[in-house]
């Protein structure tokens, strides 16, 4: 093997410029547009100056009418503004999957499947010079352009919004790390949008208040009707009474949006509990509205003693309280509190319907399979053990300790958790082998990690619905495939800086030195290894799924989404 | 009924109805076909080229082969049916001459390992978990490094503390082998815990000993040994777990060597009689 270094430039956040050529005299005209231009660059850190960020993290992008900007589903990392032109907003149901032209994750074929067997490089961690040095960019614009077929058609049959020059859409999905909500597509044929990576949006808003205080305003107008519209229990409602609705919602935002590091030093010092995260409604209290849970995760618990018993967890699409004021509408003469208490974990954005309007306006006339059981007698008695089926659902099945185990280790953000049954592993380590012959000689996780009633959480990436590893990273080479909303990284563009890393509260990254086609490190001008972020990509282009639930010969390692316990239930009880 | 339970009872009564044809195709056959045994020898080495195929997935995880839990199910009960047409092609006999002792000896050491390695991964997870403490195999002399060193530092720091040599006397005399390597596989193997009843025993009879600071550092060192027995107790059975495999596998290469010359003796000396 070849031991002589190979000296790179050090990558920078920089070094792959949204647009490597982006004209000075664009930055010069996006400067003399609003909000731009009203913003004070003395209010720009030294490093991150707002010229910089425009140049580096922003480009200019042309449509003709019909062709899509973003698809309803898609993971994006980006947000845009209107710079010409108008773009239209398909709201709910939105268009059929086939015309919104999708692509399917890229599989290798059988040959290059077979390939393997003799062009795996024999050293780990080898890199193309591209993904050493750095080459191509993540964002929408690099898929192939679809067009809307018909577009008279689309507007006669579906319900859509027109946004104009100087507003912002797309920044929801690209700062909450969530699937876009709407198709948007270009209205005109000349529409000339500003896509703004990620990155570069969190730092203007950072720096500028009242940027952040318009995208506040456009996410009140835009987003409340499809996001109760997403709700069946608001289905039934007229636009007018929504509209009534949409008056008293009141938006909640709990916890630290970049909670990660919070958490870890909780974890770390052993004093995480959950009477310490902070409290959306407390058992016993008067019910006064339902929580809808917009995004994040909350704990649903219960006094147990002197502390609290988690019942379960809660995310986006999930109520709480509803029960309550429909037992109160049912039994004025008998009314009840909260029955449980609802935390924050994390971060965890709500929305608010006080209970008047909900007696008032959403109650009446709902339909029957749109609301939740009535509590019963056996339920409202806080001494009997009976299990509360609506709230707990499959985590009664999996019980209390490992449910207390599943929402302290916050196992509940991953999609494709790996879970082990520690008592029929027999410790081969067939799966951590399959990883390595799959990625570069290296496995990219650990057959290590908590425990609980036999049930381990490996160190490996489990594809959060909030991927907290994104928050940092100044690239964005760490993102959601936009078809399967898998996280990966882009080694063209990782610079090795070890945010992701620091940022997963899970340990599931892990940062390798990274060498060359003749199997020596590379390293820069100071002789300092060149890091590439690694981690499980889920086998995003093999034959079958991961390999390592593939290579377990005793059913005991199984990639569960944990966001939802009933895959977790079924498989314990297998 | 739970996945485990019905997959055990389909593959059970496949398994039966595939060693019922077995041995009524051979019943029926006898009679009109000169050679049977050549019908269940050339069965009995398919069965073993697929059983030994298991291995060839094992290395190959990225070419899409399926997986490899239903691999060890087929492997599992094709290796039950060999039993079956083993006993088949020697016609419910032992066969005779040192040659196909041997074969015959092999075949059955490479089938009893196979079940004994699933009864046993069966069992062991299942005292691994129980008895908890779970560290990676790799990682097990790292940590029991750790162990000891702790254990030296705090047994030094005794002397220094305490101005006596009574804790690290008992250290040298007690501890350091016993920190310094792992112990007691055997006994691990059949859940004896006397070394450490014992070391306790020693422990406590010199806690009488002992002024309040002594019984702290001692108390430290008890626990060091606590978690080094449980080390010792996840070295021996995942090395179990792992050395029933050194004897399955190499047995399936002799196997399949012998099985060869078995088939060129046995065509080599037919003399060109044909199987009817």
């Amino acid at each position: 093997m070849d031991t002589i270094h190979l000296k790179i430039e050090r990558p920078d956040r920089w070094d792959n410029a949204f647009d490597p050529q982006f004209p000075e005299r664009e930055v010069d005209r996006l400067l003399s547009y609003a909000p731009f231009r009203d913003m004070h660059p003395d209010n720009f850190p030294k490093k991150q100056p707002l010229r910089v960020i425009l140049q580096n993290d922003t480009r200019l992008r042309h449509f003709k009418r019909g062709e899509i900007v973003v698809r309803a589903g898609d993971y994006g990392s980006s947000a845009f503004m209107i710079i010409r032109g108008q773009v239209r907003v398909v709201l709910p149901p939105g268009l059929p999957e086939r015309s919104l032209g999708r692509k399917s994750t890229v599989k290798r074929s059988v040959f290059h499947a077979i390939a393997q067997l003799w062009s795996n490089h024999r050293t780990p961690e080898v890199r193309t010079p591209e993904e050493i040095r750095g080459g191509d960019v993540v964002g929408e614009g690099a898929e192939a352009r679809v067009f809307l077929q018909d577009v008279p058609r689309i507007l006669d049959q579906n319900k859509t919004v027109t946004i104009g020059t100087g507003e912002f859409f797309g920044e929801i999905a690209a700062l909450s790390r969530m699937p876009r909500t709407a198709t948007i597509f270009a209205d005109s044929d000349d529409t000339e949008l500003l896509e703004i990576r990620w990155q570069g949006l969190r730092d203007l808003l950072r720096s500028d208040p009242a940027l952040r205080a318009h995208i506040d305003a456009i996410y009140r107008k835009n987003t409340l009707s499809n996001a109760l519209r997403a709700f069946p229990l608001f289905g039934h409602l007229s636009d007018e009474q929504l509209e009534k609705v949409k008056a008293q919602t009141q938006f909640g935002t709990f916890g630290d949006y970049e909670w990660s590091g919070d958490y870890k030093k909780l974890a770390k010092a052993g004093t995480h509990s959950p009477e310490k995260e902070a409290l959306i409604a407390q058992e016993g209290d008067y019910p006064d509205g339902v929580y809808l849970i917009r995004s994040g995760f909350a704990r649903l618990s219960r006094k147990f003693g002197t502390g609290q018993r988690t019942l379960n967890y809660i995310g986006a699409g999930r109520w709480f309280g509803l029960r309550e004021i429909l037992h109160n509408a049912r039994n004025p003469s008998a009314s009840i509190p909260y029955q449980f208490s609802l935390r924050v974990i994390g971060y965890t954005h709500t929305l608010f319907i006080p209970t008047k309007v909900m007696e008032e306006i959403v109650l009446p006339g709902a339909p029957a399979d749109a609301l939740p059981r009535p509590l019963t007698e056996d339920e409202l008695d806080h001494d009997d053990d009976d299990p509360l089926k609506e709230e707990g659902g499959s985590a009664l099945q999996i019980g209390p300790e490992l449910m207390e185990f599943l929402t302290a280790g916050r196992y509940f953000n991953g999609t494709a958790s790996m879970v082990i049954d520690l008592q029929r592993c027999t410790r081969c380590d067939d799966c951590v082998r399959a990883c390595a012959s799959t990625h570069d000689n290296n496995p990219r996780f650990l057959r290590h990690g908590p425990s609980s009633d036999g049930i381990q959480v490996a160190q490996a990436c489990m594809h959060c619905v909030d991927p907290v590893c994104m928050i940092g990273c100044p690239t964005g080479a760490i993102h959601r495939d936009a078809a399967g909303g898998n996280v990966v990284i882009n080694q063209s563009t990782c610079i090795g800086c070890t945010s992701c890393a620091t940022n997963c509260p899970y340990e599931a990254i892990r940062m390798v030195e990274a060498r060359d086609d003749g199997g020596a490190f590379v390293t820069d001008q100071e002789l300092k290894p060149i890091l590439k972020a690694t981690k499980c990509d889920l086998c995003i282009e093999q034959y079958g799924g991961p390999a390592c639930e593939r290579a377990c010969p005793h059913d005991a390692l199984k990639r569960i989404n944990l966001n939802r316990l009933d895959a977790l239930a079924n498989w314990l009880k297998r | 009924m739970g996945y485990f339970a019905k997959r055990r009872i389909i593959g059970g009564l496949l398994l039966l109805a595939a060693s019922v044809a077995v041995i009524w195709g051979q019943l029926q056959l006898a009679p009109v076909m000169r050679q049977v045994g050549f019908l269940t020898g050339w069965a009995l080495l398919a069965a073993c080229a697929f059983l030994t195929l298991y291995n060839v997935r094992k290395r190959l995880p990225f070419l899409p082969l399926g997986n490899s839990r239903t691999w060890l199910q087929l492997h599992a009960y094709v290796g039950y049916l060999s039993f079956v047409l083993f006993f088949a092609h020697t016609g419910w006999r032992w066969p005779v001459g040192w040659f196909d002792n041997l074969l015959a000896l092999l075949f059955l050491s490479v089938a009893l390992s196979g079940v004994f390695g699933l009864f046993w991964s069966r069992l062991i997870p299942l005292r691994l978990t129980a008895r908890g403490g779970d560290v990676p195999y790799e990682r097990i002399p790292i940590v029991r490094r750790q162990l000891a060193d702790r254990a030296k530092m705090l047994a030094l720091e005794s002397v220094t503390a305490t101005k006596t040599t009574t804790i690290v006397d008992f250290y040298s005399q007690h501890l350091v082998g016993f920190l310094g390597t792992s112990a007691n596989f055997w006994r691990h193997l059949v859940e004896s815990r006397a070394v450490l009843t014992r070391l306790q025993a020693r422990i406590d009879d010199l806690n009488r000993f002992l002024n309040a600071d002594q019984r702290r550092a001692l108390a430290e060192l008890a626990e060091i040994a606590r978690q080094k027995d449980g080390l010792d107790y996840q070295h021996a059975l995942q090395l179990s777990l792992r050395l029933w495999l050194f004897i399955h596998i190499p047995l399936t290469y002799s196997l399949v060597i012998f099985t060869v010359l078995h088939v060129v003796v046995v065509f080599s000396f037919s003399a060109g009689v044909p199987p009817y």
